[in-house]
C-alpha cells in the first residue's frame, strides 16, 4: 500500500512539474492561450465526470456552480466586503453547500428528473443574474477588481497566460490526486457500491442519500473553482458562465474523454481544445459545433478517449491506471 | 373604471402616464381587488402555455422513458415557424403549419434518435438531445437572426374587455381556452380512444402491449409527433405575448420541466395541476420580485418534493 502510494505521489510530482515546464517549452502565445483556457476547462469538466463516474448522474447545469465561483469573485471585487482570497473559499463553499441542500431534495429522484432539475437549476441561476441588473450589471457583465497582491502573489501573476498556465495546471493535478485518493477511500468504494445498486447498499447498513449528496458537493466545489480560477485570468464575467452551452461544452469534454478514468474528462477537455482551435473559423456556429460533437460522440464513443486507451492498455495486458 | 394596466414583460399593452399617477395616489386598498384578477388570469395564461408544452414532455416520457431536452427549442422552433406564416398567410395558417411542421419534425426525431436509442441507457438520449438544443437555437440564430421578432395577434382576438373596471387583452383569453381544450382533448383522447387506451397501457408496460398484437413502435412514433406537435402549438399562440429570440426557449423549457417533476414524473393530471400552480407563482414573482422571478417555481418545487418526494400525482394517473 505504501509503495502503492509513493508510487502515486511520484506520479503527481512528476506531472506537476512536467506542466510547468511546458510554458517554458511552447513558444507560441496563442497556443499557450489555448492551452490555458483548456487547463481551467478541464477542472471544470473533471468536476462533471466526477459526478457521472461516483454517481452514475449526468449534470447538465454544472455551469451554475463554476459560475457562482466567478461571481463571488467578481462580486466581492465590486463591493469590496472581504478580501478576494476569502470569496474564492467563499464561491466554492457556497457551491458545495448549495449543492448539498439541493442533492438533499433533488437526489431522491429518478436519475431522469435529476438531470432536468440541475439543468433547471442553472437556468434559473441565468436568469437570476441576467434580469437583477442591480446586482451584478446584468447582460454587460462586471469587470473583476483584483487588488494588487493575491495570495502573496503579484495580480499580474493570474492574467498571464505563461504563469497562469501553470497554476492551473497544478490546481487540476492537486484535484485529480485528491480525487484518486478519494475513490481509493473507504467512501469511494461506498458511493460506487451505492451506484451500482443502491437498494443493496442500503440492505446492507449504509445510508445512501448522504454520500450521493457529498458527491455532488464536492463536483460542485470543483466547478466553482473551476469558475473562480477563471474569473482571476479572464477580469470579466458575464452571464455567459452560467448558459447552458458552458454546460454542454463540459459534457462534451467528459464524454469525450470518458469517465471511467477519472483523468478522462481532463483528457477529453484538452482534445476539445484542439479540436476547437482546428475549428477556426467556424467559431460563429460554435454552439452548434458543441451540441453536433455532443450527439456524435456519445453515439459513437460511448466509453471516450480514456475508455479506448484502457481498452487498448488490457489489450496489451497493461492494468489501466 | 380603469385603475392601472399591469402587463408582464413582452406584453402587447403600455402604462399610461395618467394611470400611473393615479396608481400612486389611489394606494393599495382601492387597486388590490382588480389587479388580483388580472394577476390571476395571468397567471393563468403562462400556466396554460406552460401546461400544452409540459404535457408534451410527459407524452414522449410516458412511452420512450427519456426527457425531451430539446423540447423548448421545439417550442421556439413553432414560435419562428408560426411568425415567418403569419407574416405570409395570416395568424391561422401560421399556427396551423407551424403545428404540422413541428409534428413533422417529431416524426424525424422518433426515427433518428428516440426509436434508434431506446435500448441504451436514458442519459445517451438525453446527451443527444441536449446538443439537439445547442444546433437548433444556432440554427434559428442563422436563418432568423438575433434580433427580437414580433408578431401581432390576429384581428378577430386584437382587442381588449373589460373585466370588473380592468381591461384585458382578449387574445390571453383566448390562450386559456386553447390550453383548456388542449387538456380536455387529450383527456378525452386518453380516455375514450382505442389509441389512447394504448397509450397508456404502452407506458405502464411497453412489452406485454406489444405481445398483445399493439404496434408499439408505430404508437410511439404517433405520441412523440403529438407532443412535438403540441410544442409547436404552445410555441405560436405564445408568440403574440412575448418577443421572439433564439434563447425564448430556455426559461419556459425549465419551468416545464419544473412542472413535469412537481405534477409527478410520467403523470398527466399532475402536469396540468402543477402547470396551473407555478403558472400563478411565476406570474406573483415577475409582479413582485422581477429580478428573482425564474427562482420562485424552483423554491415551490423543492417544497413540494419535500412534502411527496414523487411528486405531486403519482404516475399514471
Amino acid at each position: 500500500m505504501t509503495g502503492k502510494a509513493t508510487r502515486a505521489l511520484g506520479i503527481c510530482l512528476a506531472v506537476g512539474l512536467a506542466g510547468a515546464l511546458v510554458p517554458r517549452l511552447i513558444g507560441s502565445p496563442l497556443l499557450l492561450t489555448l492551452l490555458t483556457q483548456a487547463v481551467l476547462n478541464a477542472i471544470l469538466a473533471t468536476g462533471v465526470g466526477f459526478l457521472v463516474r461516483q454517481n452514475g448522474l449526468v449534470s447538465f447545469g454544472h455551469a451554475g456552480f463554476f459560475g457562482i465561483g466567478a461571481y463571488v469573485v467578481a462580486l466581492s471585487g465590486k463591493y469590496q466586503v472581504m478580501p478576494i482570497e476569502a470569496s474564492l473559499l467563499l464561491g466554492i463553499l457556497g457551491a458545495a453547500g448549495l449543492a448539498l441542500l439541493l442533492g438533499a431534495a433533488m437526489l431522491r429522484l429518478a436519475g431522469v428528473a435529476f438531470s432536468m432539475l440541475t439543468l433547471a437549476v442553472a437556468q434559473a441561476l441565468y436568469e437570476l443574474v441576467l434580469r437583477w441588473r442591480g446586482l451584478a450589471n446584468g447582460d454587460d457583465g462586471i469587470a473583476v477588481q483584483l487588488p494588487r497582491r493575491i495570495f502573496g502573489l503579484d495580480q499580474s501573476v493570474f492574467q498571464q497566460p505563461a504563469s497562469m498556465f501553470t497554476i492551473c495546471w497544478i490546481v487540476l493535478v492537486l484535484v485529480l490526486a485528491g480525487l484518486a485518493l478519494l475513490i481509493a477511500s473507504h467512501f469511494g468504494t461506498l458511493t460506487m457500491a451505492i451506484r451500482e445498486n443502491e437498494e443493496r447498499a442500503r440492505f446492507i447498513g449504509y445510508r445512501t442519500l448522504p454520500p450521493r449528496a457529498v458527491v455532488y458537493a464536492i463536483s460542485a466545489a470543483i466547478a466553482a473553482l473551476a469558475g473562480a480560477l477563471f474569473a482571476l485570468y479572464n477580469g470579466f464575467v458575464t452571464p455567459d458562465v452560467l448558459y447552458w452551452s458552458l454546460s454542454g461544452e463540459a459534457l462534451v469534454m467528459a464524454v469525450i474523454g470518458g469517465t471511467r478514468a477519472v483523468w478522462g474528462p481532463a483528457l477529453g477537455a484538452l482534445i476539445f481544445f484542439l479540436f476547437k482551435n482546428a475549428a477556426g473559423d467556424l467559431t460563429e456556429h460554435w454552439p452548434a459545433i458543441i451540441g453536433g460533437t455532443l450527439i456524435v460522440v456519445t453515439v459513437l464513443l460511448p466509453r471516450g478517449a480514456s475508455g479506448s486507451v484502457a481498452m487498448l492498455m488490457e489489450r496489451v495486458g497493461m492494468r489501466a491506471p | 373604471m380603469r385603475l392601472w394596466e399591469e402587463t408582464d414583460d413582452g406584453a402587447p399593452g403600455t402604462v399610461p402616464e395618467a394611470t400611473t399617477e393615479r396608481r400612486r395616489y389611489r394606494g393599495p386598498p382601492r387597486r388590490a381587488a382588480a389587479p388580483m384578477l388580472i394577476q390571476t388570469l395571468n397567471g393563468l395564461v403562462y400556466g396554460g402555455l406552460l401546461y400544452v408544452l409540459a404535457v408534451g414532455l410527459v407524452l414522449i416520457f410516458g412511452l420512450r422513458r427519456v426527457v425531451n431536452f430539446a423540447h423548448g427549442s421545439l417550442y421556439m422552433v413553432g414560435a419562428y415557424v408560426g411568425y415567418t406564416v403569419t407574416a405570409v398567410a395570416g395568424f391561422w395558417v401560421g399556427i396551423v403549419v407551424a403545428v404540422l411542421v413541428l409534428t413533422g419534425i417529431g416524426v424525424i426525431l422518433d426515427r433518428l434518435v428516440f426509436r434508434p436509442l431506446q435500448d441504451e441507457d436514458p442519459i445517451v438520449t438525453m446527451l443527444v438531445t441536449f446538443g439537439l438544443l445547442l444546433v437548433l437555437e444556432d440554427a434559428v440564430r442563422t436563418i432568423w437572426g438575433k434580433d427580437f421578432l414580433t408578431v401581432q395577434p390576429p384581428p378577430l382576438l386584437a382587442g381588449v374587455v373589460h373585466l370588473t373596471g380592468t381591461s384585458f387583452p382578449v387574445y390571453r383569453l383566448a390562450v386559456i381556452g386553447a390550453a383548456i381544450l388542449v387538456a380536455i382533448g387529450l383527456s378525452l383522447w386518453l380516455r375514450m380512444s382505442r389509441v389512447g387506451l394504448y397509450v397508456r397501457a404502452s407506458s405502464v408496460d411497453p412489452l406485454t402491449t406489444g405481445m398483445q398484437g399493439v404496434d408499439t413502435e408505430f404508437l410511439s412514433a404517433t405520441v412523440v409527433a403529438i407532443g412535438s406537435g403540441l410544442a409547436g402549438l404552445s410555441g405560436t399562440i405564445s408568440a403574440p405575448l412575448v418577443a421572439l429570440s433564439p434563447s425564448m426557449g430556455g426559461s419556459i423549457l425549465i419551468d416545464s420541466f419544473v412542472v413535469v417533476v412537481t405534477g409527478g414524473l410520467g403523470s398527466f393530471t399532475g402536469a396540468f395541476i402543477a402547470a396551473m400552480l407555478i403558472g400563478q407563482v411565476h406570474n406573483l414573482g415577475v409582479v413582485f420580485v422581477p429580478g428573482a422571478a425564474s427562482m420562485i417555481p424552483l423554491v415551490l418545487m423543492v417544497l413540494v418534493l419535500i412534502w411527496r418526494p414523487g411528486g405531486l400525482v403519482k404516475a399514471g394517473a
